[in-house]
């Protein structure tokens, strides 16, 4: 990079040092949504693929979610067990049902034992030892040489529903081709019509990538670049694209991608389209105001990688691979009291309240919807999100086997002639009118009774877990108590479930992609609805994870 | 070496060490709890000395000791945890209860059992709307002399308000009912009361804003930023919905012929006189030369503890880490003032602040999401008054033809009523919807007259012409103290919104 040591003008803006700086500056905000191979050279030369992967404390996963290779490519991979648990890192041809894999062990326990819990499979192709807490293994083999996307997976009983990614391989994309670029001089808040204008300076791209580096200005400047792009096959492609300023793609003359006006390069905006075998005109018309000069385009094929058309990367394409988080996490521990967290929580509205049980069971209560939205076992949650940076999004429950038995969460009560219709559903800006929150109080093991008025009714409800959500033993529940108090109008119904489900022995079961039963007295199914008729009393619903 | 020492000896008469904020106000820093990110982000006082902070992490603390000259004598109690970031604590000396503004809802948090640890949270008010967007903070004050509570709700982002009362101020009654108090927020970053319990809150450089501003909260009134003024069929006591002020404005292209409706726009002015809701920012706290992010305001009521500034407001900033002073006074019925740098070298952004009866300001903040010059991720501190005091501009009162400015120690004659030593320029900000601005419609008036008063406590300035609306810029590098020795902080920035008519 001979640009590098030039500390002023467009070049400098894009140099690798730059680039650097931007990523450690870049507020991590949004999850990753790119996994795209870090260097175009290092990709194209089939380098060794080196990757990092850890599996994270209490959570039943891996930190990361998918890695990105070429077809044969070497693969290095350091694999470290960060978890109190036994894991191993098991590869697998793709289409393979991992977790019916690792399941099938269970029929013959003292062989799967034997071997350590390795399935006796065809279809693993690589893996590594079962490893002790905190170990560590290097892996080295090289990628499959046909593309496809190959599960990984631990093997150890009850791990490999949660633990689990993929390694991707595909190669990479073909870039542009006779690439020309067009500068023009101009202050513009949005792309002007460059066919109206005189270009300032125009030439040849040697290296056939997109880049700002055409002369010495760094504001009120425009470029356009013209090329050929060739379609390996007839077919569905995607572009990416992303830029500080305004800029936008288009193939064959018509506008497919903008992102025009006057902002950083915080998104990445993609499109789709159908492109015949053969020839394409590419045009990319950029613009720069002031401040930081950013330009980042990028294509894709159905067999092909995300391939970058630009000589920068933009700072969300991750070196190959997709972590599962953007920061290092900060796992709330429970141990012997309840733990509450109150916060953006996914599934539980915007007014979440995270509750942690001792016991490995955790349950979201909604002070929106003034209901359970969520329940799930393992570990709690992971304040990383909303603890670093500005704290921005929802964060999901760390744990797993989450159920969500009423979907996205709404007020339990209704008033109805028909429960079996469906009820109203649940809409991120709306109150709802009836309903009014109170708060809670702890008990002496800081467990929260929640409490709210809905018409003239007063209601509290409490949980209780047995058993350990640790253990994937079946046995753990949590209890729910709920005590309604005051006035409760006719035709009032309350509904503990909706989906699917099926009565057997007094419970209800789920048929929903994680199995879990219901038990309660009264209740019916009505519709895609588990109701009970509302009235004053009290309330225990049992919620179990089924086997 | 000895000829060294000796050379700096013969030379430290001839640099007569200027004197420097440390002299005058000691800042403390606190170890904090290793058990947490201590990001403070509101604090209050508690009986028995003791200290409320609330932090960005959902956590209460209560501190012990922290008044104590021996910082080995705090101690930290974690009252509460888990509330959703706690941007304003509250001690109510009625219920003897502690609470929470955090993001979606004002909490009372009742100890029922005494143990140290609250065991009851009740909602007292959550009426206002949350969309799930990061930006919608909620930052809280202490009760006011009525016993009411007041939040301050930041956008949806920086433009608009997707939720009811986002962009507003409310106030939470005793008995926890809610009114719509005034509109034209946009992204507060902290509130506070003067002397006489007015209430006022920082706003920050963004659409509608040029700079941080310090603006008071008059019931009914209309703030600036339109943004969430789509809510005023939801608010039928603060009447009819304001006219919207006009969204475009030059930034310093003179040449534009062009007449607009409603005359030129760029001005508060002009817009005043269109939007009778429109009551415009007490005080400019000048972008980059003041601070970046303003978010506490401080009282001193502590007569005389914290030295010579009694009443005065401090404005604290998150992103220069610093303390500003403002001197207020009412013209035409408008607050406006003038602000002048005060003490900088806080080791993290401050966002929480609080004075106490002893004039100790305690302080904390955090450099999360916005960076702060301190450089620590968070920080506790304590600032105090050494019991020197600084020579510095101790008001600034407008006059029909220029300024009275008063000192803290009497001056010298001369230098003083030289119009020489001071020099003066205005400026102001585009009111307009685009983001931040430029100093805009720069005058550089001519100061005719200095004449110092027979006491030598103040200093009258002939300054034409004053202009309505401008932030008047004053240096004062040529006055000297009776002793000789320049100002601690030789530059105020007055935001003349009104010219006395006497």
């Amino acid at each position: 990079m001979s640009e590098v040591n030039k500390t002023q003008g467009i070049d400098a803006a894009f140099s690798q040092g730059n680039l650097r700086w931007f990523r450690l500056n870049a507020l991590p905000m949004t999850r990753l949504l790119f996994a795209i191979l870090l260097a175009a050279a290092s990709a194209r030369g089939a380098e060794p693929a080196v990757f990092s992967l850890k599996t994270m404390t209490a959570q039943m996963k891996y930190d990361t979610a998918e890695m990105l290779v070429q077809p044969g490519q070497p693969v290095k991979i350091t694999f470290e067990n960060g978890d109190d648990l036994p894991h191993n890192l098991v590869f697998c041809l793709p289409g393979t049902d991992t977790a019916a894999m690792a399941m099938k062990q269970m029929e013959k326990p003292e062989d799967a034992l034997k071997r350590n819990w390795l399935p006796d499979d065809p279809r693993i192709w690589a893996h590594s030892k079962m490893l002790n807490p905190h170990e560590k293994e290097v892996l080295s083999f090289s990628a499959p040489e046909k593309a496809g996307s190959y599960p990984y997976v631990c093997t150890f009983p009850g791990h490999a529903l949660t633990m689990r990614g993929v390694l991707k391989v595909a190669p990479v994309g073909d870039t542009l081709h006779d690439l020309q670029f067009a500068l023009y001089l101009g202050n513009w808040q949005q792309l002007p019509d460059f066919s109206k204008l005189k270009p300032h300076r125009e030439g040849k791209i040697d290296d056939n990538l997109l880049q700002v580096k055409l002369d010495d200005y760094k504001n009120e400047f425009g470029v356009v670049f013209t090329g050929k792009l060739i379609a390996p096959k007839k077919g569905s492609y995607r572009f990416y694209l992303s830029s500080d300023d305004g800029s936008r793609i288009l193939i064959d003359g018509k506008e497919i991608l903008a992102y025009d006006g006057i902002h950083p390069s915080g998104d990445i905006k993609e499109a789709g389209l159908t492109l015949e075998k053969g020839e394409h005109v590419f045009r990319l018309e950029y613009f720069q105001g002031g401040g930081q000069i950013e330009l980042y385009a990028a294509w894709k094929g159905a067999d092909t990688q995300i391939t970058p058309l630009s000589t920068w990367l933009h700072p969300k394409w991750q070196g190959g691979t997709k972590k599962q988080k953007e920061f290092d996490p900060i796992p709330l521990v429970v141990k012997d009291e309840a733990v509450i967290y109150r916060n953006f929580i996914q599934g539980a509205g915007n007014r979440g309240i995270g509750v942690g049980y001792p016991g490995g069971v955790n349950i979201a209560w909604s002070a929106e919807s003034m209901n359970l939205a969520l329940i799930w076992r393992g570990a709690f949650m992971d304040a990383s999100r909303h603890w670093n940076s500005r704290g921005g999004g929802h964060e999901k429950p760390l744990g797993y086997d989450v159920l969500m038995p009423t979907g996205e969460v709404t007020p339990a009560f209704l008033v109805t002639d028909k429960p079996e219709a469906e009820w109203p559903k649940w809409d991120k800006a709306k109150r709802y009118e009836g309903f009014h929150w109170l708060g809670y109080s702890l008990d002496a093991k800081r467990s929260p009774t929640f409490r709210y008025a809905w018409q003239g009714a007063e209601i509290e409800e409490s949980f209780a877990v047995e058993g350990n959500g640790n253990k994937p033993d079946g046995n753990s529940k949590l209890i729910r108590t709920i005590k309604v108090a005051g006035k409760v109008p006719a035709n009032a119904w309350y509904r503990i479930g909706s989906g699917s489900f099926e009565s057997k022995d007094g419970s209800f079961f789920s048929k929903g992609p994680i199995p879990f039963r219901i038990t309660v007295s009264d209740a019916q199914l009505a519709g895609q609805n588990l109701v009970i008729p509302a009235k004053r009393g009290t309330m225990t619903i049992t919620y179990q994870w089924a086997q | 070496m000895k000829r060294i020492l000796f050379l700096s000896l013969l030379c430290s008469p001839l640099f007569a060490a200027d004197p420097v904020e440390a002299d005058f106000y000691k800042i403390t820093t606190y170890a904090t709890p290793k058990e947490t990110a201590l990001e403070v982000g509101s604090i209050d006082l508690m009986p028995d000395g003791k200290l409320a902070l609330g932090t960005r992490r959902g956590e209460i603390w209560v501190v012990s000791g922290a008044g104590s000259s021996d910082t080995s004598n705090v101690s930290y109690k974690l009252f509460a945890s888990g509330l959703h970031e706690v941007l304003g604590i509250a001690y109510n000396p009625k219920d003897k209860n502690l609470y929470a503004t955090t993001r979606y809802e004002i909490t009372r948090l009742i100890d029922t059992d005494h143990d140290g640890r609250a065991d009851v949270f009740e909602n007292v008010n959550d009426s206002w709307g949350v969309s799930g967007d990061y930006h919608e903070y909620a930052i809280g004050s202490r009760f006011d002399k009525a016993g009411d509570l007041w939040v301050t709700l930041c956008l949806t982002g920086s433009f608009s308000s997707a939720v009811p009362f986002r962009g507003w101020a409310l106030r939470i009654k005793p008995d926890g009912t809610m009114v719509p108090t005034c509109s034209g927020i946009r992204s507060p970053g902290g509130i506070g009361f003067d002397a006489d319990g007015e209430v006022y809150y920082c706003d920050n450089q963004g659409p509608w804003h040029g700079a941080c501003t310090l603006q008071h909260l008059v019931p009914g009134t209309f703030q600036g930023h339109p943004g969430g003024n789509v809510w005023y069929d939801l608010a039928p006591n603060m009447g009819p919905r304001p006219i919207d002020p006009i969204p475009e404005a030059f930034q310093g292209d003179k040449g534009r012929k062009d007449k607009r409706e409603g005359g030129d726009p760029d001005r508060m002015v002009t817009e005043r006189e269109r939007i009778k809701q429109l009551l415009p920012p007490a005080v400019y706290l000048v972008h980059g030369k003041i601070g970046n992010s303003a978010s506490a305001i401080i009282c001193d009521l502590s007569a005389g503890k914290f030295g010579p500034f009694s009443k005065q407001l401090f404005v604290a900033d998150q992103s220069h880490s610093n303390l500003s002073r403002v001197y207020l006074e009412t013209v035409n019925g408008i607050k406006q003032g003038v602000v002048i740098p005060f003490r900088s070298g806080f080791a993290s952004g401050i966002i929480g602040g609080r004075m106490d009866e002893e004039g100790r300001v305690f302080v904390g903040g955090s450099d999360r999401g916005w960076g702060a010059r301190g450089g620590k991720p968070f920080c506790f501190e304590k600032c105090e008054w050494t019991g020197k005091t600084p020579f510095e501009v101790h008001e600034m009162h407008a006059k029909p033809d220029g300024f009275e400015v008063t000192f803290t120690q009497p001056v010298d004659t001369a230098a003083a009523g030289d119009v020489k030593s001071y020099s003066m320029r205005e400026f102001t900000y585009a009111y307009r919807e685009q983001y931040g601005g430029d100093e805009v419609s720069e005058i550089l008036p001519k100061i005719t007259a200095a004449t110092v008063a027979a006491d030598g406590k103040s200093v009258r300035l002939t300054i034409s012409p004053l202009t309505k609306g401008h932030i008047h810029e004053l240096h004062l590098d040529g006055v000297r103290s009776a002793e000789k020795l320049p100002l601690l902080h030789k530059v105020g920035y007055y935001t003349l919104n009104e010219i006395p008519a006497k």
